[in-house]
């Protein structure tokens, strides 16, 4: 019997990549305000199924987000 | 010679003159290995987004510099020592990365410079037409 709860997601709609649909060439990690809609509330980075960027644009999107908390722009975790 | 991006943090507690005190000393940092700055950024007080040395607050500076190459783990070493700094980044640039932040720059540059004349036109105008009303009331 199948699951009535969980709903089969169709795999035809497709999300797009906000850097795609923007034409971001290059991802800046002192751009804060471009890098934290992709960081969840405790600080993790949002994976690609969910926000639905593309392979490449989150492989950099991950970069200058590590650069960006190395240097305090951006946090690790909470603050406690 | 290669181009390196210095991300600097200093203490939150410094005033403008001791700030500027800092960055020629900083300046003389870089010019000691060899290098020299092309770019400086003083993005002033922000707030951290995690305590670093039980600082909450530090003035940013980012900085845009050339190196000899084996002089970066010196440079390093020096940050590290210069007491006002409480977390530094050091990032090598390439030559299509420096081109792409100096084409921003002038950018920039002409962009405010273009305002700037704007607002001054605007001025102008706006003078002229509180003279009118002056002159209206005198009627
Ligand atoms: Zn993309």
């Amino acid at each position: 019997m199948k699951n009535p709860t969980k709903k089969k997601r169709n795999l035809f709609t497709q999300k797009i990549c906000r850097f795609c649909s923007d034409k971001i060439q290059f991802i800046d990690f002192l751009d804060i305000k471009l890098l934290k809609p992709l960081i969840s509330e405790r600080g993790k980075i949002v994976p690609s199924r969910i926000s639905g960027n593309c392979a490449r644009h989150q492989r950099q999107m991950t970069e200058a987000i590590k650069r960006a908390r190395s240097i305090a722009l951006l946090p690790f975790s909470e603050e406690h | 010679m290669r181009n390196y991006q210095s991300i600097l943090i200093l203490k939150p507690d410094l005033d403008e003159a001791q700030v500027e005190q800092s960055i020629e000393k900083i300046t003389s940092i870089i010019s000691k290995f060899g290098g020299a700055i092309l770019k400086l950024d003083n993005w002033g007080k922000k707030r951290l987004a995690y305590r670093v040395k039980k600082n909450k607050f530090g003035y940013y500076l980012n900085i845009y510099h050339t190196c000899e190459q084996g002089n970066v783990p010196a440079l390093e070493r020096e940050y590290q020592l210069y007491d006002l700094i409480i977390k530094y980044l050091v990032i090598r640039l390439e030559e299509r990365d420096i081109e792409r932040v100096m084409s921003k720059a002038a950018e920039a540059a002409e962009k405010a410079e273009s305002e700037a004349k704007e607002s001054v036109t605007a001025e102008k105008t706006e003078g002229a037409a509180k003279e009118g009303v002056v002159a209206e009331k005198t009627e």
